[in-house]
């Protein structure tokens, strides 16, 4: 027979995941019960006749019903959306462009392992300074998001492409910045260190060990942000910007409902077509 | 004149002890095997003796130079090489910039950036690789090598750099008994080839009396022993194995 022995009991303790998951169920329960009981709000007066009639205007707008010539099937029009297509896509390709450009340059003195010598087996007591210096900097140009960024450059330039690429390059090259700096301090440091008993000087330990290990992490992180960068030129265009964005807020001030689906559709192939090619290129570099 | 003379080092890491009053010397051309338990100072050792770990007492002598005098990296590569258990090479590039990483200390910068596109010196690197017998994987990215093969990719950039100590960390603990057998008799046989000291730690005894001459023993820091391959019993090396809690 087996013998009986005491499992040791578990010991309960009030922890914080569970006091965050109680918060949370609490925050659910209680929230829900003021909406519907003392704000008597009820989910169905959305879809009241008067808001069904503007959406149903809307839509039919979208497709052209109404209209002898709708845009997405005029040839001008078509040419003027290539047009702003192309320009959108500039506006990408130099946002990325810049914010790669910044934070290569900036990444290696941002890296801790770097800063505190256990990379390269040298110390400089400036290094710390530096550090903390583009660490600083990466958190003010990525806390503050690209729309508001292209705001305050509009404000200052003139509106168009060069002012949205500058405001997404801002805010990219802070996230770029630490996705990069944090490949650095994870990359393994005795291949590196190896170097320098092999008598390489701190340039040649860039060039030759630290650089080839974190490139292709640094390519996926690159071409993550440009779809990222692409996917949101569009909003930076709101604001005066140029490109699609732009475009589109007029159309949609104007009422000019089947341009804004024209513009739609080439946003979409555009955004495709990104995915697309950073795919291809992030299959290539393994 | 010895090229390698260490006389009472010790070195203290926090509270322990690695290396306490360690003294031995190594003449040209010597082959020696270091061997030990785990924890006995090995790598230690080997650290102070690459001049990476500076210890805190003693007098270590490189060919008659105090190890501090050696102010320059490229100055010290020229006298030592090192070779470790694994995780030697840059594994994104190919195998040419690997083996010509050991020539850095002799270039400048300019040379150095001009090689990553136009490989330098090619001839030294091919024939490395010849002697090493991988001259086909020249080209090939280096994380696509099997371990042994990046063991010796390693053993070709030792040849490269040609310096007149190797110092050798456990080279062959993560390789299976065929290719650590390989590796060995290469690293052995190219030693002996050139001319050049050798001072390996390892795991094994039987290896150490294969293809080492002299071989010296580290229990807690300390020389245990330091004898002629010949001389050694097996009452020596079943004491220096000897468990703590047993010897007590």
């Amino acid at each position: 027979m087996m013998s009986k022995i005491k499992i040791p009991s578990k010991k309960r303790r009030f922890s914080f995941v569970a006091f965050s998951i109680l918060l949370a169920l609490a925050l659910l329960a209680g929230s829900w019960g003021h909406i519907f009981y003392a704000e008597r709000a009820n989910f169905f007066t959305l879809f009241n006749e008067q808001n069904a009639e503007y959406a149903k205007k809307f839509f039919s707008g979208l497709f052209g019903l109404q209209e002898e010539k709708p845009a997405f099937t005029d040839k001008e029009a078509w040419i003027n959306a290539g047009k702003l297509t192309y320009e959108t896509l500039q506006m990408s390709v130099m946002a990325i462009g810049f914010a790669t450009i910044a934070a290569l340059l900036t990444v290696i003195p941002a890296a801790r392992n770097i800063a505190d010598g256990t990379l390269t087996v040298s110390k400089r007591w400036y290094r710390w300074i530096l550090f903390g210096f583009f660490r600083v900097i990466y958190i003010f140009s990525r806390a503050i998001p690209e729309l508001v960024w292209a705001m305050v450059i509009v404000f200052i330039l003139k509106p168009g492409i060069l002012p949205g690429a500058v405001a997404l390059a801002l805010h990219n090259f802070g996230i770029l910045g630490k996705l990069c700096a944090e490949v650095i301090e994870d990359t393994d440091a005795r291949p590196i260190r190896n170097l320098a008993s092999s008598g390489a000087s701190n340039a040649q330990i860039l060039f030759y060990g630290i650089i080839p290990t974190v490139m292709p992490k640094f390519l996926t992180y690159i071409l993550y942000r440009g779809e990222v960068i692409m996917r949101t030129s569009i909003v930076v265009g709101f604001v005066g910007a140029g490109g699609l964005g732009q475009q589109f807020k007029l159309s949609l001030s104007y009422f000019h409902y089947t341009e804004i689906t024209l513009l739609l559709i080439c946003y979409i192939i555009l955004v495709f077509a990104a995915d697309f090619i950073s795919e291809g290129f992030r299959k290539a570099a393994k | 004149m010895p090229l390698i003379e260490l006389n009472n080092i010790t070195k203290q890491f926090e509270r322990k002890i690695a290396l306490s009053s360690l003294s031995f010397h190594v003449k040209k051309g010597e082959m020696v095997a270091l061997i030990g338990p785990s924890g006995a100072g090995k790598s230690t050792l080997l650290n102070t003796l690459a001049g990476i770990t500076a210890p805190n007492t003693g007098t270590y002598l490189l060919d008659g130079v105090p190890i501090q005098h050696y102010k320059k990296r490229k100055e010290l590569a020229k006298k030592i090489g090192v070779i470790r258990q694994q995780f030697d090479l840059i594994a994104s590039l190919p195998v040419i910039q690997n083996v010509l990483a050991g020539r850095l200390g002799e270039w400048g910068f300019f040379k150095s950036m001009l090689s990553l596109f136009l490989p330098q010196d090619k001839q030294l690197a091919a024939n490395a690789l010849n002697r090493v017998g991988l001259l086909d994987k020249l080209y090939d990215q280096t994380s696509k090598l099997s371990g042994g093969e990046q063991q010796r990719v390693a053993l070709a950039r030792l040849l490269v750099q040609s310096p007149a100590v190797i110092l050798a960390d456990e080279p062959v603990a993560s390789l299976d008994p065929a290719r650590a057998e390989d590796v060995l008799a290469m690293l052995t046989k190219l030693v002996k080839e050139e001319g050049q000291t050798l001072v390996m730690s390892l795991h094994s005894v039987e290896y150490a009396k294969k293809y080492f001459s002299r071989i010296i023993a580290l229990r807690d820091g300390e020389v245990f022993f330091d004898l002629p391959t010949s001389e050694i019993t097996k009452e020596h090396l079943a004491e220096l194995y000897l468990l703590k809690e047993m010897a007590l």
